[in-house]
Parts: structure tokens; C-alpha cells; sequence
């Protein structure tokens, strides 16, 4: 058990510090992914000429692996756009982008499973379009989307981990970093593996109870 | 700015290097055939323990489900890589290595095989029980019951929902460059090194990647479908 105090218990303020690391990248990438999913859902939905340009870019971030993505991001967006300037900002808009490929369709599938005659009966009270959208069919678009938003929120914890390879100092990162000193990986590797495991199983139980809710609540019966 | 787009799109480097850059995605495939067979074997062994009788025999299924689902692919590939033949070695008494290929294949295998577990889960309960009790009711043994009426139906049903796993498992090989596979994204480093010119480089892996798993996965989706189509009554 000396190891386990030597190389993780006194180690901790390194690895909580990642912790939070980890933490704060991956809400950054879910709020972007969220916002930058819902652009592209409405686009591809409502904006007629922009159509095959917001299905192209949803396809490219679905069918890129996030790794190859934040590769791209990191190496080439700031040559090309001369941004994001930090390995940070360019961990988190990889996953954001990632994300909101998935995201858009999630919104997309809910939007597209309000039925027809909310709208219409809405319409026939007199309803402006946009005070539909927002009081009829958003409502039940994101109550349809919410275990699919909490999976995504746990696929970004999960890739987060993989921008410790541009030195963000996440979890991951500061975790090998114990490794590369003491040149003992059993203990600090399994702690790390244990804690992101516990950690998205939290997430996704905690999702699950609040979507579960949420239907109660709000959701239609049945 | 002009000169930097038309450089990172010029991916003549990218098309010079053609040969080595695509002997790479041969190791992306081998590694996603190989975890793939060992994520369908071990997700499938994993259904069978949550959906037994025993309650003890489930408890064991719904650990390993929920350890190698919730585990992300790179800490899981570090791990194996760096611990696991340090754990063999001390309980075997021997100096044990993993090959790179070797840790790829058994930490994918592994997590993937949770995500397996939960969808031949879904599909063993998804048949009527009906099924199962007539096959009994005419005398076949659980086996014979498992191959002929469970397997058969569950295997149609999973189809979709496995084809989106196997779509994340070749994404996720990938990050096998990380522990020196020499796949695309490995050699992709390594002719930038050399050549410091990263822009057409990365933009022709990220290219080459989206046009082989979108149309891959736009094949497989449609001939399944058709293939569902034609089974299923």
C-alpha cells in the first residue's frame, strides 16, 4: 500500500488539478457542441440554400475520429485561420465539433418527431412562427433529445482524454506525468482509469434519473 | 492567409507519400477487424451472464458491462498497454511485454465489448418469451434454443445499432498511433517531422479518414437495410 499513498493519495492536488482540468474542457466542448449543433440543425432544416453545406459539415465531423480532428485543429486551424492560439482552446473546439455533429441530428431526430398537428393547431391560434418554435416545438424536441444529450456529454468526458496528447494538463496528462518521474504506472494508472470510470458512470446514472424525471414531468403518457 | 489555405489544401505532399500514408490504414484495419472479433465473442458472453438466472452470474455481467462501457478508449489502451503486463508479470513470475498491436486489439476489444454486451442484451430481451418456451416445449435443449431461435432474431435486430459501434471502434483505432502502431495517424507524425509542412498532411489524413468511414458506413447501413428487409417478415 506505500505506493498507492506515495504515488497517488500524495499526488492528489496534482491530479485533482487535472481533474478540474478535464472538467472545465469538457463543458466548454458541450456547451460549443450544443449551440454549434443546434446552428447546423437549424440550418440544415430551415435555410433552404444553405442545405448541402450544413449536411457536409455534419457528416465530416460524425465520420472523422476525434483524434484525427483535434490533430487537424491543432495543427492546421491556426496556420489557416490563425486561431485557436492555445492548445486549450484548440482541445475543446475539437470536441466541440465532434459533438455537435452528433448533436444536430439528435435535435434534428426530435424536432422532426413533434407531430404535425402541434404546429398546425398552434398556427390556427394565431401563433407567429417563431413563438411556435419556441413554445411548442422546442420544448418537446429537447425532452425527446435528453438521453441522447447526456450520452454525448459522456462520449466528450471520454475523448476529453486524448488532449493530453497536445499537453492540456487534464487528468490523463498529469496522471503520465506522475508516470514519467516515478517510472511506476500500476498504481497512478489505475487510479486514473478508476476515476474517469467512476465518473461517467455517475454521469450517465445521474443523466438517466433526470431524464426519467423529466418525462414524468412533462413528457406526454405512453 | 491566401498562401496558407491554398498550401493546406494542396495535398500534393500528402499524395507523394501516398503509399507509406495508406500502408498505414491497413494497420487500422487489421487492429479493427481483430477488436472487433473480440468485442463481439466477449459482448456476447457478457448478455448471456446479465440475462442468466443465477443472480451471481448477473452481478458479474453488470460489473464488466459497466466497467468497459464507461471506460475511455485511450486511458483503457495506456492501461493495458503500460500496467497489464506488469499485473501478468508479477502473477506469472516472468518479464512480460505487450506488443502494440497486441495492447491495441485487447484494449479495444475490451471496451468495445461492453458497448456489444448492452445491445445483444437488448436484443435476447427484446425476443417474446414465447419463442423460447415453444422451442422448449418441443424438446430442444437451451443451447440448441440459444443458436436456432434467440441468436438468429437478436443478430437481425442488433444490425443498426451494431453497425454504429462498429463505425466508433474504427474511429477509435486511430489512437492506437498514440502507443506507436505505425497506422495513418503515426506515420502522418512522422512524414511531418520530416518534412515540417503540417498543414496538407493533417488535412489529407482527416480527408482520407472522412471519405473511407463515410462511405463504408453508407454501404454497410444501405445493404443492411435491404438485408433486414428480406429476413425479416
Amino acid at each position: 500500500m506505500g505506493n498507492w499513498e506515495r504515488l497517488v493519495w500524495n499526488q492528489r492536488e496534482l491530479l485533482l488539478s487535472g481533474l478540474g482540468v478535464t472538467i472545465e474542457i469538457c463543458l466548454l466542448a458541450f456547451v460549443g457542441a450544443i449551440i454549434g449543433g443546434l446552428l447546423l440543425c437549424l440550418v440544415r432544416l430551415y435555410v433552404a440554400p444553405l442545405r448541402p453545406v450544413a449536411i457536409l459539415l455534419i457528416e465530416f465531423f460524425r465520420a472523422t475520429p476525434i483524434f484525427v480532428q483535434l490533430m487537424w485543429v491543432n495543427y492546421v486551424w491556426p496556420e489557416v485561420l490563425g486561431w485557436p492560439n492555445t492548445f486549450f482552446t484548440a482541445g475543446w473546439v475539437a470536441l466541440a465539433l465532434q459533438s455537435s455533429g452528433y448533436l444536430a441530428e439528435t435535435f434534428r431526430t426530435g424536432i422532426e418527431a413533434v407531430p404535425k398537428g402541434h404546429r398546425e393547431a398552434a398556427a390556427s391560434t394565431g401563433m407567429p412562427q417563431l413563438l411556435i418554435f419556441r413554445r411548442i416545438v422546442m420544448p418537446q424536441a429537447l425532452l425527446t433529445a435528453a438521453p441522447s444529450l447526456v450520452n454525448q456529454f459522456t462520449v466528450i468526458v471520454k475523448s476529453s482524454t486524448l488532449v493530453s496528447v497536445i499537453t492540456v494538463p487534464d487528468l490523463m496528462f498529469q496522471s503520465q506525468k506522475i508516470v514519467n518521474i516515478w517510472y511506476e504506472p500500476i498504481e497512478v494508472l489505475t487510479a486514473t482509469a478508476g476515476i474517469y470510470i467512476a465518473f461517467i458512470f455517475l454521469i450517465s446514472q445521474a443523466g438517466k434519473l433526470v431524464s426519467d424525471w423529466l418525462r414524468r414531468t412533462f413528457g406526454l403518457q405512453g | 492567409m491566401s498562401e496558407t489555405l491554398r498550401q493546406s489544401l494542396d495535398l500534393e505532399l500528402f499524395w507523394e507519400y501516398r503509399a507509406v500514408l495508406f500502408g498505414g490504414l491497413l494497420f487500422n484495419a487489421g487492429i479493427f477487424a481483430c477488436a472487433a472479433a473480440a468485442a463481439l465473442a466477449l459482448g456476447l458472453c457478457a448478455a448471456l451472464l446479465r440475462v442468466s438466472l443465477a443472480r451471481p452470474l448477473r452481478w458479474v455481467g453488470t460489473v464488466y458491462v459497466e466497467l468497459f462501457r464507461n471506460a475511455p478508449d485511450y486511458v483503457m489502451l495506456v492501461w493495458v498497454h503500460f500496467v497489464l503486463p506488469l499485473l501478468l508479470g508479477v502473477a506469472l513470475r516472468t518479464r512480460i511485454e505487450f506488443h502494440p498491436f497486441l495492447s491495441a486489439v485487447v484494449a479495444l476489444g475490451l471496451v468495445y465489448s461492453g458497448y456489444f454486451a448492452e445491445t445483444f442484451r437488448a436484443g435476447i430481451q427484446s425476443i417474446p418469451k414465447g419463442n423460447i418456451e415453444a422451442g422448449r416445449a418441443v424438446g430442444m435443449s437451451e443451447r440448441l434454443i440459444l443458436s436456432r431461435i434467440t441468436l438468429p432474431q437478436v443478430v437481425r435486430r442488433m444490425v443498426p445499432e451494431a453497425l454504429n459501434i462498429f463505425v466508433s471502434l474504427f474511429k477509435a483505432t486511430t489512437i492506437v498511433s498514440l502507443i506507436a502502431v505505425p497506422d495513418l495517424m503515426y506515420r502522418v507524425s512522422m512524414v511531418t517531422q520530416q518534412e515540417m509542412r503540417p498543414l496538407p498532411l493533417y488535412t489529407g489524413a482527416a480527408l482520407t479518414y472522412f471519405v473511407v468511414i463515410f462511405v463504408v458506413a453508407t454501404l454497410l447501413r444501405w445493404a443492411s437495410e435491404r438485408w433486414r428487409r428480406t429476413v425479416l417478415v
